[in-house]
Formats: C-alpha cells, structure tokens, sequence
C-alpha cells in the first residue's frame, strides 16, 4: 500500500493518461500517413495541395497564442521540477525526523 | 523528328506513333497503299501521278528530304502567311503539312524564303536566287488551266455572296497554339480564317459557306466554354478562399484549446506546489 493515496493516484492518471494519448496520437498520424501515402493521381495532387496550405498558413493570426503555449509549456515543467524538489525535501525531512526519533526511543 | 540522314525505310512512319505512346518503327514501303497514299497527301504529293507503291514511297523519301533540307523560320513564314493553327516548337514535318494544306492562290504578304518553300512544297521547280515575281508567276503556272478558270469561276461567285452578306472583316495577328511536349502531332483539322470570298475561292460555294457555319459556331462554342471555365475557376478560387480562412480559424481554435488546457495545469499544478509548501513548513 503506497504511503500517500493522492500521490499514487496522480502517478497513475498521468502514466494512463500519457499512454493513451501517445496510442490515438500514432494510431491517428499512421492511418493518414497511411492514406496519404497513396499513389493515386488524386491523392499525389492532395499532398500537393497540403504542402501549399501549410506554406500558405498565416502565422500572424495566432503566433501570440502559440508563444503563450510555449511559456506555459516552460512554467509547467519549472513547476514539475519544483514539486519533484519540494517531494525530495519533505521525503529528506521525514527521513530524518525517524533516525532521530529511533535513537532517542533506544536511549 | 528522324534525322534526313536515316535511310527512309528504316524511319518511323510520321503520325503513326503519339507522344507517350512508343510504337516499333513503320517501314514506309511496308505501308498498305491507301496510307501511303494518305501519308503522300499529307506531304502535299500527289498520289494518282504515281503507279507503283514503290515509286510512291521514293517520292515520299524524296519529300521528305526536301524537306529537312528547309529553312525552318522560312516554313514558319508561311505558317503565319497561311494562319495555319500549329504550336512554335512544331517539327518540320509538321509544318511541311500545315503547308501542304494551304492551297490559296494570292500570295501577297508571303516573304521570298516562304514563297521559295511554298513551291518547293506544291512540286515547282525554283532556284534559290529567283526574286518574288518569279516565284509567283511559276507557282500560278504550276496551277494548270482548268484549275485556274475553276478558281476564278469560285472567285466571282464568291465576290457575289460576300456583297450580298455585306462582310466586314477584321483580320486579327497570327498567334501560335501553345508548345506541344511531343515533336510531331496528328494534324488538327484545316482551319484558314480569310474572308468569305477567299474562302469560296478556295473550297467553293458550299465548302466555303459551310466552312464560315461551322466556324461561327466553333467560335460560339469555345466562348460558351471559355464562359464555364471562368465560372469554374471563379468558383475554384472561392473554395480555396473559403478553405484558407478555416483552416486559419481552425488552427487558431485549437491554440486555444491548448492555451486554455495549459492554463489550467499551470494553475492546478501551482496550487499544488503551494499546498506542498504550506503543509511542509506550516504543518508539519
């Protein structure tokens, strides 16, 4: 039985969580990759017409949104990374107030 | 185009293979006679003078040398003199039969080196050095006699008629049609815009008449089609219009999402830390 309940459940929604997506993600990009892949006379003149919309793709309208994206992306990690810091501290508290605790109750 | 250095019989038929489509090369010789003959016209030649195949297919190899041997910018001097629809990169024996086709008798606005390869093509015997009257005066003698009452005959009838339609004509510049991808082409059909006394000159009454319909109502059709194809392509820029603006919003939209998702883990997880902190030194 893990010490912390919440602990244990957030480390378990994030793998399920993680795994799922990473699974419909790929299962979604093969199948158009595989479709697109093609070699219909059609589907070669659709690839063409993707590649020109995605060099026809107007930045201005949501470059903003994607910097904030991105900042958010940073602040995310920097706040995973603090967490992990502040769980390293209260296990290291822990650890020490139960080697302090035995000698005494020893004594 | 085969080199003239070739020997004819090794050469590939003209017009028997189309471009993308490789056939084994046609002996000229082999050929049935009623291609042959065909084939004969097309190079401007006049089959019935010839009473064996063989002497048909000499002359042919004959032809086509004197043709390979042309002026090529002389050739396309008589192309735009003769309206004849042809592509600018056209081979030499393409524009040898878009020659062949012309059969008008005024020669005016025909530049020397055209006249020279005009008759050449119609089996008059010229010299390099002859001046533009000469060539003339033999290309009218080479006509024969009947052919020229018949001609004048068509002429005078057709001078009638177009007093009686009252034509005005308005002749545009010459225009080649778009570059071919292959060399040679099957030839497109004959197609000599002139007026309508020119035309009856040439093909008579009814041919003539019949040419200047069917004309009018090639005309009709290719504007009715040019007017579809201007809708479409209206209609076509509209999609894509329509299509980019969604896909902008669409991605736009899905930023936002994202903006929207990671605001919310951010805030989640700084309640979090913050929680870890407080109960940390605070608690515990």
């Amino acid at each position: 039985m893990p010490d912390d309940l919440f602990r244990f459940f957030r480390l378990l929604l994030a793998w399920f969580v993680t795994i799922y997506c990473v699974i419909v993600t790929a299962q979604s990009l093969w199948g158009w990759w595989r479709w697109l892949a093609g070699r219909d006379r059609y589907l070669s003149l659709l690839r063409r017409y993707l590649l020109v919309q995605a060099l026809r793709l107007r930045f201005r309208a949501f470059w903003g949104d994607a910097l904030i994206c991105l900042l958010l992306c940073a602040a995310f990690l920097l706040i995973w990374r603090a967490q992990y810091q502040m769980d390293q501290i209260e296990q290291t508290l822990k650890h020490v107030r139960t080697s302090h605790v035995q000698p005494q109750r020893a004594s | 185009m085969s080199s003239p250095s070739e020997p004819p019989d090794r050469r590939q038929q003209p017009g028997a293979s189309r471009p993308g489509s490789p056939a084994p090369p046609v002996r000229i010789a082999d050929l049935p006679r009623d291609e042959l003959q065909a084939l004969a016209e097309e190079f401007g030649l006049e089959p019935t003078r010839f009473k064996t195949p063989q002497h048909l297919a000499a002359a042919l190899h004959e032809r086509r040398q004197i043709i390979a041997a042309m002026d090529r910018e002389a050739m396309l001097d008589v192309v735009r003199w003769g309206r004849r629809p042809v592509p600018l990169n056209a081979g030499k024996e393409q524009l040898a039969r878009e020659i062949a086709r012309i059969t008008t008798m005024r020669f005016s606005g025909l530049s020397q080196r055209g006249l020279l390869v005009l008759a050449r093509l119609r089996g008059v015997a010229v010299e390099p050095g002859d001046d533009v009257p000469a060539l003339i005066r033999k290309l009218k003698r080479q006509e024969g006699f009947f052919a020229r009452l018949n001609r004048k005959r068509r002429a005078l009838l057709g001078s009638i008629v177009s007093n009686m339609l009252g034509e005005d004509r308005a002749e545009d510049d010459y225009q080649f049609l778009p570059p071919q991808s292959g060399g040679d082409s099957p030839a497109s059909p004959p197609r000599r815009c002139g007026s309508v006394k020119e035309e009856i000159e040439e093909a008579g009454l009814l041919g003539g008449l019949a040419g200047r319909i069917k004309r009018s109502a090639d005309s009709y059709v290719n504007q009715k089609l040019d007017e579809i194809e201007s809708r479409i392509d209206r209609k076509l820029d509209e999609i894509d219009r329509r299509l980019a603006e969604w896909r902008d919003k669409e991605i736009a939209n899905r930023i936002r999402i994202l903006k929207i998702t990671l605001w919310a883990t951010v805030i989640v997880g700084a309640a979090s830390i913050l929680i870890s902190y407080v109960k940390l030194y605070w608690f515990s």
